[in-house]
């Protein structure tokens, strides 16, 4: 290690933060390409994204409700190539096409509320058990502890079960089931980075425990959180479709759980179609998220990052 | 010459240019066992350590690794809370002599008036408990410059967000204003405009050190703590940096507590050296002082192990054995236990025996119990009565250092029980040597002038 103070001036004087940051966001997506199979991920998200976002211009929306299936009475389980019903219709009339392409958007909105609450909750909770310590820790771990003992989809279910079905209380139970993980993570995380002696030098400096919360402690803890929520961005429509297929939303809504299993009974019949393109979806965007979600952990990891 | 044991024995000479009075202090950190987390007993990192920071000087803290160096760098940055005692920050002359008029007063002694002349004292200067004002300008003016240079640098902030973070704290700086100030600083640590926009890891470890001194510098301090800031460096690299910290030193009058645990390092930085063993001051004084005519034999080990000091060192051995436990510090003198030179008056106990008969197998193994009236008493029960009367005879033979022998004062075998006494002493008090040197030694080199 050669210490050489002031060396000849670098070109780039003219640098900035945001060119600085840009460039490192850039190199953090270069690392990211280099893996083929987080290159698939990004592109399945990608195309089911976009499917989501511009479901209203592929498929003219629903009326007075879009999440609703339209329902043509005048073609009742028509097979795919059917005109008017590219992949064709369900037992009662809905088009598969539309529920495919709605769906992708319930899947997000589900996918974004949930992963927003129980990452807002979860890092909340685990700050502070984390921050605290003590007899505040301790409980709230205990806590903890009893949520993760219970399988997911098991407490989900249960909780969906009591709660009645609807598509809006299976918001709810994924929300009460998914925060623990990031809570446990949030609070290993923090007792962690705290130890660093930056937030000493920040607290020798004067600067306030929310300040330093915010600038020296979150964004060193925060990267396997951001891990964890592109997986469960994946897992939470998996689950989410895996209690609608049992019956635990409301029936006729564009969603692709509630299209499977509508469409299971004309499967012996030979109507696959009604419940593969539904299905294929939830594969694909769980697929999606979780290989994008293992390549971010790859390029991300914190040891790899301090080796450099 | 023994001082009392409540007398604050200082190491600075009176005066006005006073910056840092560190009083008797203790940091204690609890030992917690068990499913319950009970406290079983206290790791006495810094028990009762006073010293003197001058402005403008530096003062080498130096001693073993453990001894509480860090700890007591933290203390008087404000990082950690003190157990007892106290850091005192920009008292005046006349309030350092009131004070220390009045903690010669143990604490159940005082009179009203007293308690309140010193509370009024604590509120405008004790660290851990000024506020406001006081506290600001007390958090401006004492800045660390910690050991591993990479752990103190976020390394997701950029270096100008860094260098200049406590501008933006202390409302001094904003937009280009600020990173005109930052690269003031930049420059005056060898670094400069180019590195505004760069991360942590792209420096090297002498540079990401530059950092910190400049990100130390930039609210103008009057005190830098610097704990072991060039011993996580190559060799080259570590001349470049106290060089750098010698000029920073002289262009804005800072006065630097310097942690080491080599002497060589500070030798030609520092105006005056604290050693620490054990959690305790064992020697202060004027650096040629130390280096020249050291009281402690501690000071000596250490001046022999100090790479570069070898060709001075005439007959000084170097350190052996281990180093005792801060939970449970020796009697006497803490450095009894491995002092070439202890004297019968050094503070001999019991552990000093269940020490030396650890490497004794045969009879350690059949040693079954051991019962303390007081550190310095105890019956020893073994199995066999045989074991019992070869300990007997082994402490009145020169299988144990002659010091400790000595040191016993009565012990008889009954049976499989060995009872010993030593003689009970206190701990050993820091006595002045000459001006300004403070040794806690019952040894008397005589070769300093006498005391004032
Ligand atoms: N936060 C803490 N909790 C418990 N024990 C501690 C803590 N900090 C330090 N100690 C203990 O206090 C003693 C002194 O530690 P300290 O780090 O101050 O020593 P040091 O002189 O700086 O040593 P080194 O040269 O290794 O840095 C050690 O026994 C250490 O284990
Ligand atoms: S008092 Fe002096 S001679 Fe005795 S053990 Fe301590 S250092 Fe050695
Ligand atoms: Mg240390």
């Amino acid at each position: 290690m050669v210490d050489v103070p002031a060396g000849p001036a670098p070109a780039r004087i003219t640098d900035s933060a945001w060119r600085v940051r840009t460039r490192r966001g850039g190199e953090l997506l270069m690392s990211l390409l280099k893996n083929p199979t987080t290159v698939a991920g990004l592109v399945f998200i990608v195309l089911l994204l976009g499917m989501a976002i511009f479901a209203p211009l592929i498929a003219e929306p629903n009326t007075p409700d879009a999440y609703q299936m339209p329902r043509d009475w005048g073609a009742l389980a028509v097979p795919p190539g059917s005109p008017g019903h590219i992949l064709g219709t369900t037992n009662v009339g809905g088009d598969v096409l539309y529920g495919v392409v709605w769906g992708a958007r319930t899947s997000l909105r589900l996918s974004v509320i949930v992963v927003s609450l129980t990452v807002l909750i979860g890092v909340t909770v685990g700050s502070i058990a984390g921050f605290r310590g003590g007899k505040v820790d301790e409980i709230l771990m205990r806590i903890v502890d009893v949520f993760l003992s219970i399988p997911e989809l098991i407490f989900a279910l249960a909780i969906a079960a009591v709660l009645g079905p609807s598509f809006r209380n299976i918001i709810l139970a994924l929300a009460v089931v998914f925060w623990v993980k990031y809570a446990r993570i949030m609070r290993a995380q923090i007792i962690h980075v705290k130890e660093n002696e930056y937030v000493d030098a920040a607290r020798v400096i004067g600067d306030s425990p929310l300040r330093i919360y915010l600038k020296d402690i979150l964004p060193n803890s925060i990267t396997p959180v951001v891990v964890q929520a592109t997986l469960d961005m994946g897992n939470i429509v998996l689950v989410g479709a895996t209690l609608s297929f049992i019956g635990l939303s409301e029936a006729g809504i564009a969603e692709w759980g509630v299209l499977v299993s509508e469409g299971q009974s004309g499967i012996s019949a030979g109507r696959w179609w009604s419940s593969t393109f539904p299905g294929m979806m939830v594969f694909l965007w769980a697929l999606g998220f979780n290989l994008f979600g293992d390549g971010l952990r790859d390029v991300l990891d914190p040891k790899t990052e301090s080796t450099r | 010459m023994t001082a009392p044991a409540n007398t604050v024995v200082r190491t600075g000479r009176d005066g006005d240019d006073l910056l840092v009075a560190v009083r008797d202090l203790k940091k204690h950190f609890p030992i917690r066992e068990g499913a319950l987390q009970k406290v079983v007993g206290h790791i006495k990192a810094v028990d009762g350590v006073s010293f003197d920071i001058r402005r403008g000087e530096t003062v080498g803290l130096v001693g073993e690794s453990g001894c509480g160096k860090t700890t007591l760098g933290r203390v008087v940055s404000g990082l950690t809370e003190p157990t007892d005692g106290g850091v005192y920050f920009g008292l005046g002359g006349e309030e350092r002599r009131k004070l220390d008029t009045l903690l010669e007063v143990q604490s159940p002694d005082r009179t009203d008036e007293q308690s309140e002349a010193l509370s009024a004292l604590d509120a405008n200067h004790r660290v851990d408990v000024m506020v406001g004002d006081a506290f600001d300008h007390y958090r401006r003016n004492c800045q660390v410059v910690f050991q591993e240079s990479f752990a103190s640098l976020n390394p997701r902030q950029l270096i100008k967000d860094i260098v200049g973070r406590p501008l933006r704290v202390h409302r001094e700086a904003s937009g280009s204003d600020l990173t005109e100030r930052v690269v003031e600083l930049l420059e005056q640590v060898g670094l400069g405009r180019q590195h505004l926009f760069r991360y942590p890891h792209q420096f090297s470890g002498g540079q990401r050190q530059r950092i910190s001194i400049a990100r130390a510098l930039a609210l103008d301090p009057e005190l830098v703590i610097l704990d072991e800031p060039t011993s996580a460096l190559d060799v080259s690299v570590q001349a470049q940096i106290l060089n750098l910290l010698h000029e920073l030193q002289q262009e804005r009058n800072l006065a630097y507590l310097f942690i080491t645990h080599d002497l060589s390092v500070v030798r030609h930085m520092a105006d005056r050296i604290v050693v620490m063993y054990v959690g305790k001051v064992a020697e202060a004084g004027p650096t040629q002082t130390i280096f020249e005519r050291p009281e402690h034999p501690y000071t000596d080990a250490l001046l022999a192990s100090s790479p570069d000091m070898k060709e001075s060192a005439q007959d000084l051995q170097a350190l052996e054995g281990a180093i005792p436990d801060p939970a449970l510090p020796p009697q006497g003198c803490r450095f009894h236990t491995r002092c070439p030179v202890a004297t019968p008056a050094c503070g001999w106990e019991v552990d000093d025996i269940v020490r030396w008969l650890e490497d004794e197998e045969g009879m350690f193994d059949e040693l079954r119990d051991v019962e303390r009236k007081s550190p310095f008493e105890a019956a020893l029960s073994f199995r066999s009565e045989d074991a019992a009367n070869r300990l007997a005879a082994a402490l009145r033979s020169d299988a144990v250092p002659d010091a400790m022998r000595s040191a016993i004062e009565d012990l008889n075998t009954t049976g499989t029980d060995t009872r010993i006494r030593f003689t009970a002493v206190d701990e050993v008090q820091l006595t002045l040597r000459s001006e300004d040197h403070v040794a806690a030694c019952v040894l008397n080199r005589g070769t300093s002038t006498e005391p004032s």
